[in-house]
């Protein structure tokens, strides 16, 4: 965790020093009282001087540790920010499959509760421990210095103190853990109340998801409450240990002086510097608590910043034709094997289809030719050079789930405001927005919110593929995006985008024959395999599994 | 808060007294070193010292006992605390209707629950602790100044007059910045949250920059709250201290004059002196506690804003003149709709569904068919007009009542738990689909996939009202064939309302309703239907 702090050290080293300072000015305070009462007994008057001192010391310390706590304030969140900061571009940088197998929830309590825990650790926990080891050592060399043998039986009880630390800091450090682990179960159980808020009064299940909710956060106190166990032992039984020190000075000290090798007055003294002794002791002890938690934390952290990225791949620089060449591809989801080699070719320029029955495989295909996902074996090469990763900015999808973002239906649309107004027009067009945005009062400066619940489910798709669109790709791949369109609408943009981008490949994966039968190639995926590849005439006429799938949609004919 | 805390009651008085009792033996125990260096010690009685010797030790025991006690009871009490306060953010969350959704950020609420129950917490499991401590002690030794010498002590505690003004005057900036920050924080779990949900669009679009700089903007803004919110925290602790040293300075200054005008003993003073210490010490420990505490406060308010949300679709009394005779199971009057002030989704939509029968709802995208069937389910009330089910006001069904009448299969389907089975009970032919039966975990299904099952969750439910939006739009034309076969299994009372572009599924129904633009039309045939569909334009 320090290699952490070492950008910072000039701004902890100034914190070092501040609580340095005003905690020796703290120490010149009695000694000021002490001078003026010994001044008064013997000149019967109190010199101004002292005073002023006294003011000024006082001041001083006011200014010394307001300064500290600017300091402490700035450090501690800069830290959290730069780490942030470092989490969000590593994390932009990962994979899907990376995302997914991390988990959202526990990446959101990452940025969230863990980093809070660094961020405590440097504005608390820096100071107090570096000042309490000062005083703690300063403390002890006065107490050795005043009398060895009884300032070395004072100091027995420091490492008796540090054992007891150790012991349940090891057994804490685990529950920690746990207990963050927890916070991300809870997490994952809101998320999933709140994403399927709908549902679930439809279903008038609030019951099951409170259960499900009751378990979590019975899981979350449970663990919290043992490490309370923990910690309301450690804290009276160090108490215990210290203050067992000034019995070490009542009874052994008590003998040094009957046997006359002390005097009463360094008794006092050994007394009141037990006082000094103990505060830090206490100070580290509460800290410990920060600690541990703060190194859970920053561990869990440290583990997505550790983990291994793609591979940095160069970008295509020319801009591709649009061939799409696709070999032998494998895939499979633990035992379960998705795609049993796949091999098709897609001509630039051309417009290619893959059908199929529900769970064939076809959005996994696409994910694959994405770059979302690699394939298991086999190859995917666009013009016959480039890896998926690699043509990224000329290939776009539009996903059968709509995601939105919040913010206005333009920002939605172009991530970053780069393109001409030529091409916005041609987008909006081809995905027959043009006439709803103008209706809108707001038009493309419309707000839509985190789930897109303003728009209409082909609205938010219709909005997607405009996103797609104004990438001018050179290959669209579209996962069952007729779906949601009514199919008038669905013709109408099926025709804009031949007349549009006369020179896109299109792959379009889909259940309805009738939105294809004009495509250029259509292939039959079932079951993680193609059967058949031809036009809609020649796969009628060759393959009588793709007749049978037409003849059961053949009634949507008429409508369409 | 009060509600919170009054289970706790008899604990929290427990754990006072036991406050109390380590307080005592800690300010008792360096009394007794004390008389036994003025009395055996000074007597060179050994025996004596260590008879001393023994009583500290019975008192350090004792106080190791009520300490144990006071901290795993206060412990114990904020984290009872947090798990109650938790649970009934989520209970009113459940309880709310989904309109609330869609004014709230899914991160921010998750902040609200975790984050800010979190500062309530941390302030309870903590600094309450302390809290009572420090003001036990405190107290006591303001009794002392002002019982040894009246004039003396008011002058010793005049600065924390000053204090005490001052942390009242700052107190709601401290609570303003702070309840800022938690805002921030809020919004900066929404972005997270937001980005990590969309991440197959953000890598798919290679627009990893737009998170990266999108969250950049949320991060600034939580640091520069947060540090604020840092400096208002830390600005009560040093004036407190400097409060702390003047009193100080003022027992030396007048204390002294006092003993020059032979009012006061020299050794008294000196004892003065750690009483002032005994005050003001405990004082400056507070001022912290004082910033967790309007910070605790601040996180409480945020909660306080969710649990005071009330529920608008509160199930209405069923009144005489709300019952009807029975028209149809379901009635549409006059219906009204907009999501927010001023808009109009539906105009005066009426219809009525006969028992047993199918409808089909047709229409362009936008044109308002998902928000009649959300109406039907009571996801939203009319804004003008009534729905009718079964002859009564759909406001009067408690929600049990309504969820067993009504089946709804949504747009965009959402599934519960990790396996199909914790979904549906039974997966009937449907076998080739989910390789591992009930078992199949859900990660990983496809739409279409996640679309068979919650229509079996639906339908396995036998409805009288069953209303499909869209349900089965990317399940392939073989499947839907024996899906459709389920539903020709249900009993012949079941009204079904379909809404699909599909034709095929439509051709079925009893009626056809087009909707469009907020309108909702009867199609006297299905020729008419498709002729409306071919030639009306879009207006959405």
């Amino acid at each position: 965790m320090l290699a952490l702090l070492r950008p910072y050290r000039g701004w902890i080293l100034t914190l070092f020093v501040l609580g340095l300072i005003s905690n020796a000015a703290n120490l010149i305070l009695p000694s000021l009282i002490g001078q003026g009462i010994n001044l008064y007994t013997t000149h019967h008057g109190l010199p101004d001087f002292l005073l002023k001192e006294f003011l000024g010391t006082t001041i001083l310390i006011g200014v010394l540790s307001s300064l500290q706590s600017l300091v402490q304030a700035y450090t501690s969140e800069r830290v959290a920010r730069d780490l942030r900061t470092e989490l969000s571009e590593k994390v932009s940088r990962q994979s899907y499959v990376f995302l997914l197998e991390r988990d959202p929830s526990r990446l959101l309590t990452n940025f969230t509760s863990d980093i809070d825990s660094v961020k405590l650790f440097v504005s608390q926990v820096i100071s107090g421990l570096l000042s309490s080891v000062v005083v703690l050592v300063g403390a002890s060399v006065l107490l050795l210095r005043l009398n060895f043998a009884l300032g070395l039986a004072v100091l027995t009880i420091v490492p008796l103190i540090a054992v007891t630390f150790a012991l349940v800091l090891r057994r804490v450090r685990p529950l920690f853990k746990r207990a963050t682990g927890a916070l991300d179960g809870l997490n994952r159980v809101i998320e999933k109340g709140i994403v399927g808020a709908a549902l679930v009064r439809v279903l008038n299940s609030q019951k099951q998801e409170n259960a499900k909710f009751s378990v979590a956060n019975r899981e979350a106190r449970d663990v919290r409450l043992t490490i309370v166990r923990n910690f309301s032992l450690m804290i009276p039984v160090v108490t215990f240990l210290s203050n067992a020190g000034s019995m070490i000075i009542l009874l052994l000290g008590g003998r040094f002086v009957l046997n006359s090798s002390m005097t009463l007055g360094d008794l006092a003294a050994f007394n009141s510097y037990l006082a000094l002794l103990i505060f830090p002791i206490f100070v580290v002890g509460f800290m410990s608590n920060l600690i541990a938690q703060a190194q859970t934390s920053y561990g869990r952290v440290r583990e997505v910043l550790d983990s291994p990225e793609p591979d940095p791949i160069a970008l295509a620089v020319e801009p591709i034709r649009g061939h799409v060449q696709v070999r032998n591809l494998q895939f499979s989801y633990g035992e379960k094997e998705v795609l049993k080699g796949i091999s098709f070719e897609l001509k630039p320029g051309s417009r290619n289809a893959v059908v199929g029955p529900t769970a064939a495989g076809k959005s996994q295909l696409l994910m694959m030719l994405s770059g979302l996902l690699s394939p298991h074996s086999g190859t995917i090469r666009y013009d016959e050079e480039y890896q998926p990763a690699q043509v990224t900015q000329q290939i776009a999808t539009v996903f059968q789930e709509s995601a939105l973002f919040r913010g206005t239906i333009r920002e939605n649309i172009a991530f970053s405001p780069q393109a001409s107004t030529q091409a916005w027009e041609k987008a909006l067009q081809t995905a027959e927005l043009s006439d709803f945005l103008s209706k809108l009062p707001g038009g493309l400066e419309t707000q839509v919110s985190e789930r897109g619940t303003t728009l209409s489910g082909g609205q938010k798709q219709r909005v997607t593929l405009a996103r797609a669109l104004l990438m001018d790709p050179k290959v669209l791949l579209l996962d069952d995006f007729t779906a949601r369109l009514d199919p008038t609408t669905e013709a109408r943009v099926r025709k804009n985008l031949v007349l549009n981008y006369p020179e896109m490949t299109i792959l379009a994966v889909t259940q309805r024959i009738a939105t294809i039968v004009d495509f250029d190639q259509i292939s039959l995926m079932m079951e993680g395999r193609i059967l058949a590849q031809g036009t809609h005439q020649e796969l009628l006429e060759s393959s009588p599994e793709y007749a049978q799938i037409y003849d059961s949609q053949k009634s949507t004919h008429q409508y369409e | 808060m009060n509600e919170l805390l009054a289970p706790e009651r008899r604990t929290l008085i427990w754990a006072s007294c036991a406050i109390l009792l380590t307080s005592a033996l800690n300010l008792g125990a360096p009394a007794v070193i004390a008389h036994a260096i003025d009395g055996p010690l000074t007597r060179g009685d050994f025996q004596g010292v260590l008879q001393h010797g023994w009583l500290l030790l019975a008192m350090y025991l004792f106080a190791l006992g009520t300490q144990y006690f006071q901290t795993l009871q206060m412990g114990t009490v904020g984290q009872r605390v947090l798990y109650r306060l938790r649970g009934q953010v989520f209970d009113k969350l459940s309880e709310l209707p989904v309109a609330f959704f869609d004014r709230h950020q899914t991160g921010d609420l998750i902040s609200r629950i975790n984050n800010d129950t979190d500062k309530v917490n941390q302030f309870f499991s903590q600094s309450l602790m302390q809290f009572v401590g420090s003001f036990a002690t405190m107290l006591g030794a303001g009794v002392f100044l002002l019982g040894l010498n009246p004039r003396l002590g008011t002058a010793a505690l005049l600065p924390a007059v000053v204090m005490l003004v001052l942390t009242r005057l700052l107190s709601p900036w401290i609570k303003r910045r702070n309840a800022e920050s938690l805002k921030t924080t809020g919004d900066l779990s929404a972005e997270v949250n937001e980005s990590l949900a969309n991440f197959k669009v953000l890598v798919a679009f290679e627009r990893r920059d737009f998170f990266r700089r999108s969250f950049a903007e949320v991060n600034d803004k939580n640091t520069r709250e947060a540090m604020k919110a840092g400096v208002a925290n830390g600005v009560l602790a040093p004036v407190f201290t400097l409060c702390a040293q003047i009193g100080q300075l003022v027992v030396l200054g007048l204390g002294l004059s006092m003993v020059a005008q032979g009012q006061f003993s020299l050794g008294l003073l000196i004892g003065y002196f750690v009483y002032v210490n005994r005050f003001y010490d405990p004082m400056r420990q507070l001022a912290a506690l004082w910033a967790s505490f309007q910070a605790a406060g601040a996180a409480y308010e945020r909660i306080a804003e969710v649990l005071a949300e009330t529920n608008s679709l509160p199930i209405k009394e069923q009144t005489q003149a709300s019952e009807t005779p029975a028209k149809g199971r379901l009635e549409f009057r006059e219906v009204q709709f907009g999501y927010r002030e001023g808009q109009r989704v539906l105009q005066d939509v009426d219809f009525c569904l006969e028992v047993g029968k199918t409808y089909a709802f047709v229409g362009p995208t936008g044109g308002g068919k998902t928000t009649t069937a959300s109406l039907m389910a009571r996801l939203y009330d009319p804004t003008g007009g009534t729905i009718l089910l079964d002859g009564r006001d759909l406001r009067t069904y408690s929600g049990e009542e309504r969820s067993q009448k009504i089946g709804f299969i949504l747009q965009e389907p959402y599934l519960f738990g990790e396996t199909v089975g914790d979904n549906v009970e039974s997966l009937l032919e449907l076998e080739r689909l989910f390789p591992e039966g009930l078992k199949t975990p859900i990660e990983g299904l496809s739409l279409g996939q996640r679309q068979v099952v919650a229509f079996l969750r639906a339908v396995l439910r036998e409805p009288e009202l069953l209303i499909l939006d869209e349900a089965t739009a990317n399940i392939d034309t073989v499947t839907e064939g024996a899906l459709s076969e389920i539903l020709q299994r249900l009993p012949e009372s079941t009204t079904q309302v379909v809404i699909a572009h599909r034709l095929n599924t439509i051709e079925n129904a009893d009626a056809i309703f087009f909707v469009n633009g907020g309108r909702v039309q009867l199609a006297g045939s299905m020729e008419q239907a498709v002729c409306l569909l071919r030639h009306e334009s879009r207006t959405s």
